[in-house]
């Protein structure tokens, strides 16, 4: 009976993920490092408005966004909005050049796939997701790089004031790029994936694609930036200097149980930002949402869809407040 | 009629089993605030002998003392005692005795207050209470919830007679982006500042029913059973309920709505307060404290103006358990893996 139970739940996945129009295609960073861009086409082709692109954070790939046809990106999609994943350097199928650093993903990556995205849709912005560490990179980006390019922006967890969140990120970061062994060292669900909400199959499914080592000028760019607070960006500013320079209208998610990106670390986006219209939205059991969430349990739990996905796209889809 | 007798019984039953007098070491005590209201202090000497400052310890909202001393097992107070530590608990003004601002005798009935009177005569009163029948010069201070926010008011205004303090769980903002952001300003301006809800007579009413529902708003907003045990819940229900006064909620929930927390005349902005602060600070956090959730707390840390120092109590920082709100001074494990911590704070910064 288990046997036919687990039979049918894969077939119905494997319905699910084909159903899925999903193309993959190459987009080459300034410097030559090939990122890996995924486009979800909705039947109704978009509707006029604006193009998603979703980032997964620093050490994961698409498996955050789309995992075995569930998650955000193929949500967005059956509900009209297309929808793009990146995977820049270190992650997925991206290139992992030896000595990467964080401020490559601000200054190469994050621009090369929104122009990408913006061929595709010539004329107007594009609305942004992104996570963790890798959103508060992308968030940097937006008064510089993505100047005028990006319309609005739902950041889950975006590590704006981050710190050291633990001894045992400390310590996985501090052996240079090996962020990896927090499967084998059994720390995943710690960091990662501390909810209830998460059931085990795909808590195992996500083990087997992430976290993935960063390599070791990235850890120690990520080490440092958490050790100080701040991260100095390639050409003489820091994250901190652009954020304060954000201006989008943005959604921050703030997941309780975070253990990688703490809330506390995001949360003082809205304060960093002062030109930016920053709305929070805490994820927490008292409001009587699924779970108060993990840094993975927000985009894979069993809620995720009612909690952090419904919200997400009311607030893609929301009219234009006048400032 | 026979049901209703059956069910009284079961019910003081119940209440009874949860019953727990302080012990013959407590010294009762009651200073008299400059603006009339006679305060509740318990004190317990040290043993075998002072070894350092004495401690004040600070209940938060909806309770008393018993907060910080609810049995043997539970209670921040003998824990501190019986490290050297002479400890003091308060309770604020609620459970106190109005006499009014010319020092009567006779008790008059109690007035309306607000956060604005805990910080300036409930603190101060204890404090150099404290310091007075001690003789020491300087003493150190734990304030759980609101307990924190009004030392964070009195350490904004100087802080005279604290030598270090440490802060569990105390929010000050509020306006994280849930449903209660604008629904509890909303629901607590509706209400008459005269009034206070009725907690100490409906918290023990709860108890029977508390088995009965699992993960209830109760354990959702105040602990986590993994680390507190139903039963000190139903003891703190029993001993430890107070009622809250309406001025003082109205003044906490703009915390909801602004994320300001000010004194009632709008002049004083206690978080901004904060910066000026030289007293060094302990600020504690619960991982899975959904009242005052971490980053609520850590508003708090940030506006200090330090020394200062930042703990958060959780797996990820070799807690057993998450730890939830009334689990910083309640927990089963709070006197291995909290309590210590503190005491070597206070004694790090003892001068």
């Amino acid at each position: 009976m288990k046997v036919l139970l687990a039979l049918l739940v894969v077939a119905a996945t494997a319905a699910r993920a084909e159903d899925l129009k999903v193309s993959r295609r190459k987009v080459v960073s300034r410097d030559g490092a090939a990122l890996a861009l995924y486009r979800y086409a909705p039947e109704s082709g978009g509707g006029g408005r604006p193009a998603v692109l979703l980032v997964p954070d620093l050490g994961f790939g698409r498996e955050t966004y789309d995992l075995a046809g569930e998650g955000l990106a193929p949500f967005l999609q059956r509900h009209g909005r297309d929808t793009y994943v990146a995977e820049l350097r270190g992650q997925g199928n991206a290139d992992a050049p030896a000595a990467w650093s964080l401020s490559e993903w601000t200054t190469l990556d994050l621009p090369a796939v929104v122009e990408a995205v913006q061929k595709a849709h010539p004329g107007g912005p594009v609305d942004l997701v992104v996570h963790g560490y890798g959103g508060a990179l992308a968030v940097a980006a937006a008064p510089k790089e993505l100047a005028g390019k990006i319309r609005r922006v739902i950041a889950f967890s975006p590590a704006a004031a981050p710190e050291v969140p633990n001894e045992i990120a400390r310590k996985l970061l501090s052996t240079p790029g090996t962020l990896a062994r927090a499967v084998p060292e059994r720390q995943f669900e710690l960091l990662f994936a501390r909810d209830a909400s998460i059931h085990g199959d795909t808590r195992a499914l996500l083990e087997k694609e992430a976290p993935r080592d960063l390599g070791p000028a990235a850890a120690k760019d990520l080490l440092g930036w958490m050790e100080k607070g701040d991260l100095p960006l390639g050409d003489g500013s820091t994250v901190k200097d652009r954020i304060g320079a954000y201006d989008r209208t943005t959604l921050v998610i703030l997941p309780l149980l975070d253990n990688w990106a703490h809330a506390e670390f995001a949360e003082p986006l809205r304060a960093m930002a002062p030109r930016a219209r920053v709305k929070l939205r805490t994820l927490s059991k008292l409001y009587l949402e699924a779970d108060d969430y993990s840094h993975l349990g927000m985009l894979v739990g069993r809620g995720a869809v009612k909690d952090a996905f419904v919200p997400a796209l009311a607030f893609l889809d929301a009219p234009e407040v006048a400032p | 009629m026979r049901w209703a007798w059956t069910a009284a019984l079961l019910f003081s039953g119940c209440f009874g089993a949860y019953r727990e007098p302080l012990p013959k070491e407590a010294e009762l005590h009651h200073p008299r605030t400059p603006d009339g209201w006679e305060l509740e202090m318990v004190r317990y000497a040290a043993r075998p002998e002072a070894k350092g400052r004495p401690v004040l310890l600070c209940h938060g909202i909806n309770t008393n003392g018993r907060n910080m001393d609810l049995d043997a097992r539970h209670s921040v107070a003998r824990w501190f005692a019986a490290h050297g530590r002479e400890a003091w608990t308060i309770s604020l003004r609620p459970v106190g005795t109005y006499y009014g601002k010319e020092g009567g005798k006779t008790p008059l009935s109690k007035p309306t207050y607000g956060l604005d009177e805990l910080v300036e005569q409930d603190i101060p009163t204890a404090v150099d209470y404290v310091r007075k029948v001690t003789g020491a010069p300087q003493i150190d201070y734990v304030g759980h919830s609101l307990g924190g926010i009004v030392v964070y008011g009195y350490l904004g205004r100087g802080g005279q007679g604290i030598g270090s303090a440490v802060i569990l769980g105390s929010p000050m903002r509020l306006d994280f982006g849930g449903p209660a952001d604008q629904l509890l300003p909303q629901i607590a301006g509706m209400l008459s500042v005269d009034w206070a809800i009725p907690l100490k007579a409906l918290s023990p009413l709860g108890i029977p029913m508390a088995d009965l529902v699992p993960e209830n708003a109760q354990e959702l907003l105040l602990f986590n059973p993994e680390n507190t045990t139903q039963e000190s819940m139903k003891k703190l229900a029993m001993e430890g309920a107070e009622d809250v006064s309406i001025d003082l909620l109205q003044q906490l929930a703009r915390m909801f709505k602004s994320g300001e927390l000010k004194s009632r005349d709008g002049t004083r902005d206690y978080r901004l307060a904060l910066g000026s602060v030289t007293t060094p600070v302990l600020v504690v956090a619960g991982k899975r404290d959904r009242l005052a959730t971490v980053p609520a707390v850590k508003a708090g840390y940030l506006a200090l103006g330090g020394p200062k120092e930042w703990k958060l109590m959780g797996v990820e920082n070799g807690a057993r358990a998450d730890y939830g709100h009334m689990d910083l001074v309640l927990g089963e494990r709070a006197d291995t893996e909290l309590w210590p911590a503190m005491l070597d704070f206070f004694e790090r910064h003892a001068r």
